[in-house]
């Protein structure tokens, strides 16, 4: 796990990106070979409408798994997300609820503010005060959840207006796609399209910024990222608010798509987050990992789910699976690091 | 190479294993998806079971595939995107949320994929049918039993389903129907279990410690949560005499319970919630040719009639559990789980 205390930040973050290549490949092959099997199963997982299904599925996971990546490739932990995502998701909805309810664009600006409030906190206890990640966002887990009930005096919040469900059940195109599947057409989900958006703005902060070295240094080793002069503190604590963030926004399409502000949603959401981002490659102990490892690993994780559920394996044994492949994973990135 | 199909082989001898690897020989079984709320607790358990021991589905005329909600609406949501890609004829719905759920209905009325309720309700105008049991009716049942055992005057405390789930909602009208109607009786504490005899027993363990003394009475709005409270009077070292508990399902543990003489519960029949739905559902996808094969029909013709598979509601009478009939439920259940 010491292997790289003694390399600077820049060959770091170059082996950062072999190593993870080898890893994603593999992860890559995983996915499809899952879809391959799942499709000879059952003849109604490959097609179209199902393949939107489990992208859409996926986008909230994947939102917040994306969060997570960050936090994570920090030597840090979020098991705060999913109670995020519903304080924000439920404080948008109050906005946007009733007869006359705000525009859209201020709910979806109060939820943001929550996440990034909650976010903010976590950095600050992780950065500044030196909590431990885990204990720290346990807190939060904790504290967001309370205050969510305390917010609506644990009612629903329901009747949310178009315009605000429109991030979480809108569509965009509308293409028929014949050369696939006939008489199919293709409509993509705006989740779709938020998501794939965020693991592109994280991909060019993690792989083309100066922030984004930082992320892999001070996760690598932050002793030696803070004598070149990184500021770690600042990196950390930037690295939470993202995630806070990130964590709101999913939990606004949340809202969007279930209609009503609940605040008993997002409940163990952290978990699925937290498997995509082991499962996609990036180790727990920081400094490795790369967002489109996230992505294959969320999107395993939402196959799982939706071909299991089609070839009508009962749920108890769902869970079986996907504790396995998690434990699967972290496995081959422990004999990762053993091999150097 | 090797570690990595190592990781996954567990996996997918898993999925083998379930997987069935014979398709059905004759003309393709009508395809119902059944969407529950969650699985953790026995009431939905014995729904399902129930459903699956339908004569339609043992006969292979329907081919039942049940969705977990996980007590998720969004989770929920999901499942019916899943259910409207993959075509199933007709979903029978039991939502854990009453207004999420009408959006999941909204969506499977426009793929014109017939919806039934049972159990929970939803606010919706949508649906086929709806085959439950009137869950106001019961909340006002137990309270009244519970009050009546109580003299009519006292201190009691409920105990609350998940919030904004419509049996909480209903169950909770019904017992203060009841309470209201008390003048002498006074209600301390109202607070959500969300259906958890652990969550319950916690609930009421400190409610013991706040209220030391005061309470009489416990109402819980199902039997797990009723459980959970015996659980911790007894923990407590408390005299179970000294309270009266009412539950509604009639779970197993429940009737045993009532037979001990602990509390007092209604049966819910999940049974008949259950197959009712599928034939309700075999109705709408066949047409009136259909004609509905479980027996439970013929068991409730009097407070039920099929009435041709056409009715909007289809009210599922309540049974009180009592000393006389527990033992015959008990026996019941037995055979139920054969």
């Amino acid at each position: 796990m010491s292997a790289d205390s003694s390399t600077s930040p820049i060959k770091l973050s170059r082996w950062g990106t072999l190593g993870a290549l080898s890893q994603q490949y593999g992860i890559v092959l995983a996915f499809f070979v899952l879809c391959g099997f799942l499709s000879v199963l059952n003849n109604n997982f490959y097609s179209i409408g199902n393949l939107v299904n489990i992208l859409k599925q996926t986008s909230i996971n994947g939102i917040l798994a994306s969060g997570m990546t960050l936090v994570v490739l920090t030597r840090g932990i979020d098991l705060s997300v999913g109670s995020v995502a519903a304080y924000a998701g439920l404080v948008a909805a109050s906005f946007a609820h009733g007869t006359s309810p705000q525009p859209a664009w201020i709910a979806v600006c109060a939820g943001l503010v929550v996440g990034l409030g909650c976010g903010l906190a976590n950095g600050l206890l992780v950065a500044r005060l030196a909590v431990p990640p885990f204990v720290a966002t346990l807190g939060m887990l904790s504290v967001a959840r309370g205050l969510t009930f305390i917010y609506s005096d644990g009612q629903p919040i329901p009747d949310l207006s178009k315009s605000f469900s429109y991030l979480g059940e809108g569509i965009l195109f509308q293409c028929p796609v014949p050369w696939f599947d006939g008489q199919e057409v293709l409509r993509v989900p705006i989740p779709i399209l938020i998501f794939l958006l965020v693991v592109a703005v994280l991909w060019f902060v993690l792989n083309k910024t100066t922030f984004g070295r930082y992320i892999y240094a001070v996760g690598g080793n932050e002793r030696s990222a803070k004598t070149a002069g990184i500021g770690t503190k600042k990196v950390m604590v930037a690295a939470y608010v993202i995630s806070g963030l990130l964590a709101a926004l999913g939990g606004i399409i949340l809202t969007g798509r279930t209609g009503s502000g609940l605040p008993q949603a997002g409940q163990s959401y952290e978990l699925d987050a937290i498997a995509a981002v082991v499962i996609g490659g990036t180790s727990l102990s920081g400094g490795v990992g790369t967002i489109s490892g996230t992505l294959v690993g969320a999107l395993i994780i939402g196959v799982i789910n939706n071909g299991l559920d089609l070839l009508g394996v009962s749920s108890y044994y769902q869970q079986v699976v996907k504790g396995c492949i998690i434990v699967g994973a972290v496995l081959l990135d422990s004999a990762r690091h053993s091999r150097e | 190479m090797r570690f990595r199909i190592g990781t996954f082989a567990p996996m997918l001898a898993a999925l083998c294993g379930f997987t069935p690897l014979v398709h059905a020989a004759n003309d393709k079984p009508i395809k119902i998806a059944a969407a529950v709320y969650g699985l953790k607790a026995e009431f939905m358990q014995l729904w399902t079971a129930a459903l699956n021991k339908h004569p339609a589905v043992k006969s292979g005329l329907a081919k039942v595939t049940v969705f977990d909600g996980k007590y998720d609406a969004n989770t929920q949501n999901d499942q019916f995107d899943t259910m409207i890609t993959q075509k199933y004829d007709a979903i029978i719905f039991v939502p854990i949320d009453i207004q999420a759920g009408a959006k999941a209905v909204e969506k499977a009325n426009e793929a014109k994929i017939p919806v039934i309720g049972s159990n929970t309700r939803v606010n919706s105008d949508l649906l086929t049918a709806y085959i439950g049991s009137n869950d106001v009716l019961s909340g006002k049942m137990e309270a009244e039993a519970v009050l009546s055992k109580m003299g009519n005057k006292g201190n009691v405390v409920i105990i609350e389903g998940p919030i904004g789930q419509s049996a909480q909602i209903e169950r909770r009208k019904g017992n203060l129907e009841a309470v209201k109607a008390q003048p002498d009786v006074k209600i301390l504490e109202m607070k959500t279990a969300n259906w958890s005899r652990a969550e319950a027993l916690t609930l009421t363990e400190d409610w013991l410690t706040s209220h030391k003394g005061q309470i009489k009475g416990i109402i819980g709005q199902n039997d797990e949560m009723a459980l959970g409270a015996i659980q911790a009077i007894k923990q407590a070292g408390l005299n179970l005499g000294d309270f009266d508990i009412a539950g509604i399902d009639g779970v197993t543990d429940a009737l045993l319970a009532v037979k001990r003489g602990e509390m007092t519960s209604i049966l819910q029949d999940a049974n008949a919630q259950a197959q009712g739905a599928l034939d309700l559902a075999l109705h709408a996808v066949l047409g009136d040719s259909y004609q509905p094969q479980s027996p439970i029909w013929q068991q409730y013709a009097q407070g039920m009639p099929w009435n041709g598979g056409k009715d909007k509601v289809y009210n599922v009478p309540w049974t009180p559990v009592t000393a006389e009939n527990v033992d015959a439920l008990l026996k019941d259940r037995q055979e139920s789980q054969k």
